[in-house]
């Protein structure tokens, strides 16, 4: 009958397995065989590999492989309420912290806003020619309408990117005191890098409804806080050991170490990471708009679903534009940063 | 100061000091003890044996150079006396206090108030400017700049940087970057410096400046210092007390002229036979002492002078004799012929060894 029932007879496993065969039909091949009225012959070369599915064939006490995914599935449910508990009341201030910056970054009159954000832009950059660019960037963007959307997007970077610095850099720096601490963080990082970015969104989806900020804020901030973290150890553990001896040796505190001496000179390396994660908070807000996050991803998204195809090049071009601003503003500060502490 | 003054002036005294790098270097420690040597112990259990039974004592105000060629422990030692690096096994007696029973508090106090380390690679923090390098004692102890600029200044201006207060380090020369090291190390006020291989790092000429100038600030200050150095030359130059390391632990140690005339092994005449006797040693180190007053003497000369200004003095003629002084009163003669004879290192003429040696 089934390739593997050899294994369950040699073993005498089979009063165990219960009625071998006699059972409902399971899978797709049976369901053909029957059909066909001919007997599924399996020849050496078709040999299936001894999965979950092929062994529930010979013995139905094996799982299926798609209830080990609804057990998987069930068994988050069933903690569910209990991790609601912990995680809603510590990730509350995070939906706060994005409605309100939605409300006031949008709430403010567009002839006050472009002009605070090329004043910000001159006091990190010092530079007119950057200042233009993101003129002209923006007055283009909301020419075309998309101001509204533009501001959604950058209230919630800005968000999750402070919140990521606030958490990535000391849990950086622990990394680079203690090996054991790096040991037990680089594969959750590896983890986090490498995880596709939809998978995020399934567990987070069941965790809280769709109407809270926090979804969408915790998978950003999952995503992009991994690269303020490893540059941050990075960064701590490069500083020159003969600085740090002479920092001990004329009787510097671990405290005045760190402040006086690493982080100052792990400072580029830091901006490097928070320039990464700025940008990698960008590419998942896109993605996010798929959890109700506003913004330019919005309007992707509705390209995508209604075929718009002008509104999705437009937004496009406009998240381009973005990340263009983005990354020569945060470029600009750590060339600033660089240009003050040449070694 | 002045109760250590009563203490025989000796400001560090280090007691069977055992430093052993390695996963367990407790059981090796006996093995040393028990005698076993630096190579075999590397070979058997895989331990690096950094220093052997050290016991140095330092001198108050005066400069104690320990030299050694690369390897031989000698930056793992001056690491020890500020506990860099801890022993494992030993003492270190600071002004009379063991400092490896301190906490750490203690140890910053130690740190911070007496004693101050000068680098070989000069360690300036480059995000800080000159002055604020400099007074990185005072800092540490958290004043604020204006409070300690004056002092910074003060110290940065005797070092020779006047007005070199608002560069940052990279924007000095390597030679200008140790004055900003020797100057953090005078601001921070303490007894002691530590020097280690201070001025290796720096080219030929610089370094002689640099080693002129520490003697002039150790003839104004009198700081204890203790000088590590590969540069047997430079040693001697600035030694008032000689430690010569070698595999970890100490060859000899000693007045200069002292080790220079007496050699303690053939390791050491391998050392000196390189070295410009004439200009290394004093007339005290060969003269005949004797408060005799003599007639026949060509001039009187110091005994502190090098044998290379007499022998300018004499013109090369080895009949004559000299009057030694020191401060003012007659000490003993100085025979040319004896001079000479001092010049070639001993045992030389009878030894064909160390003929050989000397090349």
């Amino acid at each position: 009958m089934a390739t593997y029932d050899f294994v369950f007879d040699g073993l005498g496993l089979r009063d165990w397995c219960g009625d071998a065969g006699g059972g409902g039909l399971s899978s797709m091949a049976d369901l053909l065989s029957e059909t066909s009225g001919e007997e599924a012959t399996v020849s050496a070369w078709d040999t299936p590999f001894p999965s979950l599915d092929a062994l529930h064939e010979a013995c139905d006490k094996i799982p299926q492989s798609r209830e080990l995914t609804l057990g998987l599935e069930r068994g988050f449910l069933d903690i569910k309420d209990t991790l609601k508990i912990v995680v809603d009341p510590i990730t509350q201030p995070l939906s706060w912290a994005l409605e309100n910056t939605l409300w006031l970054m949008q709430a403010t009159p567009w002839w006050i806003m472009i002009p605070a954000l090329m004043l910000i832009v001159y006091l990190v950059g010092r530079s007119f020619k950057l200042v233009g660019l993101v003129a002209a960037a923006f007055g283009f963007l909301a020419f075309v309408d998309y101001y509204d959307y533009t501001m959604q997007t950058l209230a919630i970077i800005f968000v999750c990117a402070v919140i990521c610095v606030i958490i990535g850099v000391p849990v950086g720096i622990a990394m680079s005191r203690s090996d054991k601490v790096q040991r037990v963080m680089i594969p959750i990082l590896d983890m986090l890098q490498t995880l596709p970015p939809f998978v995020y969104l399934i567990p987070l989806i069941f965790l809280f409804s769709v109407t809270e900020p926090k979804l969408y804020g915790i998978a950003i901030i999952l995503y992009a806080m991994v690269p303020v973290i490893r540059l941050t150890d990075l960064g701590i553990r490069l500083v020159d050991k003969d600085v740090i001896e002479a920092a001990d040796a004329f009787g510097m505190t671990k405290r005045q170490k760190l402040y006086g001496v690493q982080i100052p000179l792990a400072l580029p390396n830091i901006m490097a990471g928070v320039n990464q994660t700025i940008m990698m908070s960008l590419a998942m807000v896109v993605i996010a708009s798929l959890v109700s996050a506003p913004g330019l991803g919005v309007l992707v998204l509705r390209g995508i679903r209604n075929l718009e195809l002008g509104v999705g090049l437009l937004s496009g071009l406009g998240i381009v534009l973005l990340a263009i601003i983005l990354d020569r503003v945060t470029k600009a500060a750590l060339a600033r940063i660089n240009a003050s502490q040449p070694r | 100061m002045k109760d250590v003054q009563s203490e025989n002036d000796i400001k560090i005294s280090i007691r069977h000091l055992y430093k052993i790098f390695g996963a367990r270097p407790q059981e090796a420690l006996e093995q040393v003890k028990n005698g076993m040597g630096k190579t075999e112990l590397q070979e058997k259990h895989g331990h690096v044996l950094g220093l052997n039974d050290i016991n140095v004592d330092v001198p108050s105000g005066k400069t104690t150079v320990i030299m050694g060629l690369s390897g031989s422990g000698k930056s793992t030692l001056i690491r020890h006396l500020n506990r860099l690096i801890e022993p494992t096994a030993g003492e270190v007696w600071v002004d009379g206090e063991n400092i490896l029973e301190y906490n750490d508090k203690q140890l910053r106090k130690l740190r911070k108030v007496q004693m101050s380390m000068v680098f070989q690679k000069f360690a300036l923090f480059p995000h800080r400017t000159v002055l604020q390098n400099a007074g990185l004692a005072p800092s540490v102890e958290g004043e604020r700049e204006r409070k300690y600029a004056d002092e910074a200044r003060k110290w940065l201006d005797r070092v020779g940087l006047e007005g070199q207060g608002d560069q940052y380090p990279h924007q000095l020369s390597g030679g200008m970057q140790q004055r900003v090291g020797i100057a953090r190390a005078l601001t921070s006020n303490s007894d002691i410096m530590l020097m280690d291989e201070a001025f290796s790092a720096l080219d030929p000429l610089i370094r002689t400046d640099m080693q002129n100038l520490l003697i002039e600030l150790q003839n104004e200050l009198q700081k204890t210092v203790v000088f590590i150095t590969h540069d047997l030359d430079e040693a001697l130059k600035l030694a008032d007390h000689l430690v010569i390391l070698k595999d970890g632990f100490v060859v000899q140690q000693g007045e200069p002229q002292h080790i220079l005339l007496n050699p303690a092994d053939p390791y050491i005449e391998d050392f000196v036979s390189d070295i410009n006797r004439a200009r290394v040693l004093r007339v005290r180190s060969v003269m005949e002492r004797t408060t005799k007053p003599l007639a026949e003497t060509a001039g009187d000369i110091d005994h502190d002078d090098t044998l290379e200004s007499v022998i300018a003095l004499s013109e090369g003629d080895t009949t004559l004799s000299y009057r030694v002084i020191k401060d003012g009163a007659p000490v003993g003669l100085l025979n040319m012929r004896k001079l000479v004879r001092a010049l070639v290192p001993s045992e030389q003429s009878d030894d064909p060894d160390s003929a050989r040696r000397s090349g």
